[in-house]
């Protein structure tokens, strides 16, 4: 070896001073903590379910799983009614969706705070309310029919879509609308300019550049329409739809090789959403400029009055189908005798409120858990190599492309298996914790790499060259930053985790039964009162939860301004 | 055609924008609205696009009253600053998107999208997407989208801002040749001295609202009228009446009657000429080398001017020299 080859090598990779041992054993942690945990709670049941949709009942590789789908009529049926209720219900969603969020983002008509907040009450409930709220309105011993004097059926295919609709809305307008934020004031003057009517501003400029926004919307109803499970159990009536069908097929007839082989096809839908979304989002970072001006909104009469009309009457249909059931939890005998009693809020079905206490418990670890495990993920994650990072990023965000009806099948799959270590966190609620933490892993991440942003780069550096170790430099200067973000990270996995049904429905134990499916399991046996007042009350727990936040947020703020 | 602006108000909840604005823009000419940000510049070329409306005044396009006539049918181009190029339509769609409204046959459309293509020298990128451009490439698109449909007007709003300064350049004089060649009446904005003087026929320098001087690069570099011009136009030395009447009297003759305080001689920089004497009373404070010319600060007769200099002076800080300042060299200027 010779010097000059020597110093050719020095030059080419520049040395950096390398960190301390303990802060890269530190940050080492915080990437491999999580990561193994992805692998074991997500890729690993993933990659299981794959697996057994290809094992077949004899014990061969092949795909008999599929091709028995076929010759499984209630399989086909309820195919074919899950396209069919799933395109209904994304046509709608995405038509009011649109005015929704066209009514918010562009124009100045009344009301927007209201029809936000209407807009928010689905999410703060298992979606089953909504079912539950509908049947009292318009079923058979309903309000409507009682007042009319006529009996409307509700159950089936109509009440599905109303169902559906009510509860996928919200998430179409929170896509729409930021869809419609992206734009800029000067692309509406240049067209003035040049001599473009409203109309055709519309056509040709607003609505092809939301057309991306519309797209993945469209894939996100209809993804969440077909893997829900709350609404087809209490309204779908003899409509039976896919996701039914396969709780039937797996709980029911113990039939997993069909029930992994249709979990495997639910994964189509939203591959395709999420791949719209990444190609949207590299489209937007394209046009996307500093100097961009959001067009101001304006009045239009002609625009606005219907306008204004379409969304009063959605934000008071969502208000009056949830309020019905809050309503029927403290009369005697809707919509019969409306005297008031507190008497439905004694549960009969055995355990009483023990669900709804559990719900608490595992939503806490939920959210805990799901906190500590996303923050130190990211913190970890700035200090990684790019492309590993890159990968790891990846991987991180790759939970919101599996419908949780798959994911609950799937973590059957992987840990009811005797004999394996993991099967004994099988009924367990850490179990059950665990699986909604990663079905709502994507949106917290994400929210945690934004927050993380917030924290510059320079002040950590700046923190550590003032003689500060990597503990202090956290104490001092991240986390001081991040509390809103945890705050909010926490929060949201925490609601989602008290009104989720579609995963943890394969999972819950007669020791760990949680409330959504105590609400399922009381309107099954008829007590729709009781499953009235108990929704009531998770409702009620999410509401507190949501209040909290917003009180936790306000004091993190007011101590930052101080 | 011509445009002429008469009396021309324009406030904000009380806040005067424009304040009473009377302008006339020759055909074929080229006029610079130049000002700082806030000056009213802005407001005025959106005015005139029908983009906002106006309290009082006269807006005449050809003797034609504008007032009533919404912005879709002025029949004017413009460019904004930030391209907004529409990110949902390739290069020649943009282009084309004024023809289409009017329901050209796209046969037309297509030959006169490549010929503006051609204008602005950039015939191969009719199928890319904006995002796909460069900044400088997407303003040449704005500015052959806002040529497209003959306009009667064109309305630059700072489209050079966003841009490196070689790009600037280079694009400064494409504008210019472009709007030579076609004749085509151009109002810009910009609040950027320099454009303004390469660039316009008539330069508007507006502050507050208010015009301050309406005339040829020249006119408002070497004969500022205000205060406010000579020291936005480039830099200069503001002296007092006293002063010059004590140290240079030999420029007390171009000053016009007016109390003492209303008026201060505007000498430019380069005009003060400057030569090392050994027991002169001026002292170099410090010297800057700014590449094709040396500024000066200079202490002379209890004052501090500042002198530019192509040459190297042969002076170090602290040097004595002289200092002197030709007849024709100042301007006064109302303070």
């Amino acid at each position: 070896m010779t010097a000059p080859s020597l110093t050719l090598t020095d030059k080419a990779r520049p040395r950096r001073a390398s960190r301390p041992l303990d802060e890269r054993l530190l940050f080492g942690a915080c990437v491999l903590v999580p990561v193994v945990a992805l692998v074991l709670f997500f890729l690993l049941p993933l990659a299981t379910i794959v697996w057994r949709s290809f094992t077949e009942e004899a014990g061969g590789i092949g795909v008999a799983n599929y091709l028995a789908l076929f010759r499984t009529p209630g399989i086909l049926r309820a195919t074919g009614n899950s396209l069919l209720v799933g395109t209904a219900t994304t046509a709608v969603c995405l038509v009011l969706g649109f005015a929704v969020a066209y009514a918010a983002q562009r124009t100045r008509v009344s009301g927007k705070r209201f029809v936000a907040a209407a807009l928010s009450l689905p999410l703060l409930a298992p979606s089953l309310v909504l079912g539950l709220g509908l049947i009292f309105l318009l079923g058979r011993n309903g309000l409507v029919s009682n007042l009319l004097g006529i009996r409307l059926n509700i159950y089936g295919f109509p009440g599905l879509l109303i169902a559906n609709v009510l509860y996928a809305l919200p998430q179409a307008v929170l896509i729409i609308q930021a869809a419609l934020r992206q734009s800029d004031a000067r692309y509406y003057d240049a067209a003035e300019v040049m001599g473009a009517t409203r109309l055709q501003q519309f056509l040709g400029i607003t609505l092809p550049n939301v057309r991306f926004g519309l797209l993945s919307a469209g894939f996100v109803v209809f993804t969440v329409t077909i893997t829900d499970f709350g609404n087809a159990v209490t309204i779908g009536g003899d409509f039976s739809v896919l996701a039914t069908e396969i709780y039937n097929q797996v709980t029911g007839q113990m039939k997993f090789g069909i029930g992994a082989a249709v979990g495997i096809l639910l994964l189509l839908p939203t591959g395709i959403a999420v791949y719209i979304e990444r190609v949207a989002a590299q489209r937007q970072f394209g046009t996307a400029s500093e100097s961009a001006l959001p067009p101001v909104p304006d009045r239009l009469p002609m625009r606005d009055i219907p306008l204004f009309l379409v969304t009063m009457t959605l934000a008071l249909s969502i208000t009056a189908v949830v309020a019905t059931v809050v309503f029927a939890s403290v009369v005697r005998l809707w919509p019969y005798r409306l005297d008031f009693t507190t008497k439905h809020y004694s549960i009969t079905l055995s355990g009483g409120y023990d669900p709804l206490w559990t719900s608490l418990g595992v939503s806490a670890a939920t959210a805990g858990i799901g906190t500590v495990l996303l923050f130190a993920l990211v913190l970890g994650l700035r200090r990684m190599p790019p492309g590993l990072a890159k990968a790891v990023y990846l991987l991180a965000v790759l939970p919101v492309g599996v419908p949780g009806l798959v994911l609950g099948l799937s973590y059957i799959f992987a840990f009811n298996l005797a004999g394996t270590p993991l099967h004994m966190l099988y009924g367990t609620a850490l179990l059950l914790a665990l699986c909604n933490f990663y079905h709502y892993h994507t949106q917290g991440f994400l929210t945690m790499v934004t927050g993380m942003r917030a924290v510059p780069a320079a002040l950590e550096e700046a923190a550590g060259c003032l003689g500060g170790g990597v503990l202090r430099v956290l104490g001092d200067v991240v986390v001081p930053v991040m509390i809103p973000t945890l705050l909010s990270v926490f929060f949201f996995l925490f609601m989602r985790s008290m009104v989720t049904l579609s995963a943890i429905i394969f999972l819950v134990s007669p020791s760990t039964n949680l409330a959504a499916v105590t609400v399922m399991r009381l309107d099954e046996a008829g007590f729709v009162s009781q499953a009235a007042a108990f929704s009531t009350c998770i409702m009620a727990a999410v509401a507190a939860a949501a209040l909290a936040m917003r009180g936790a947020l306000a004091l993190a703020g007011r101590r930052k301004a101080a | 055609m011509d445009l002429q602006i008469k009396n021309l108000l324009k406030t904000f909840d009380g806040f005067v924008a424009l304040d009473r604005i009377t302008l006339n823009v020759e055909e074929r000419e080229f006029v610079c609205l130049l000002g700082p940000s806030g000056c009213g510049k802005t407001t005025l070329l959106r005015i005139i696009a029908g983009l906002m409306p106006y309290d009082a005044g006269e807006l005449l396009m050809g003797g034609r009253d504008l007032g009533a006539i919404p912005a879709r049918d002025r029949g004017f181009g413009i460019v904004f600053q930030s391209y907004s190029l529409f990110p949902n339509m390739t290069v020649a769609q943009n282009i084309g998107y004024g023809l289409k409204i009017r329901k050209a046959p796209r046969d037309r459309i297509a030959a006169r999208v490549g010929e503006l293509l051609d204008l602005i020298k950039l015939p191969k990128v009719a199928d890319r997407y904006p995002w796909q451009l460069s900044g400088g490439q997407q303003q040449r698109v704005a500015l052959a989208r806002a040529l497209a449909v003959d306009p009667s007007l064109i309305l630059l709003d700072e489209p050079l801002s966003a841009l490196d300064a070689r790009v600037r350049a280079d694009l400064r004089t494409e504008i210019r040749d472009v709007q030579r060649r076609l004749g085509i009446p151009t109002i810009m904005v910009t609040h950027d001295q320099e454009e303004a003087l390469t660039l316009a026929d008539k330069v508007v320098c507006m502050n507050h609202g208010l015009i301050e001087q309406v005339g040829t690069p020249q006119d408002l570099y070497l004969r500022p009228r205000t205060r406010f011009v000579a020291d936005f136009m480039g830099s200069s030395n503001l002296l007092p009446t006293a002063w010059v009447r004590e140290t240079m009297p030999h420029l007390m003759p171009g000053r016009p009657d007016g109390a003492e305080s209303a008026f201060e001689a505007c000498v430019r920089p380069e005009r003060i000429a400057v030569t090392p004497a050994p027991d002169a009373e001026g002292r170099v404070i410090d010297l800057t080398f700014l590449g094709n010319i040396r500024r000066l600060r200079l202490s002379w007769r209890g004052r501090e001017l500042l002198a530019e200099t192509n040459r190297d002076p042969g002076v170090e800080p602290g040097a004595a020299v002289d200092v002197s300042v030709a007849a024709d060299a100042c301007a006064w200027v109302r303070a």
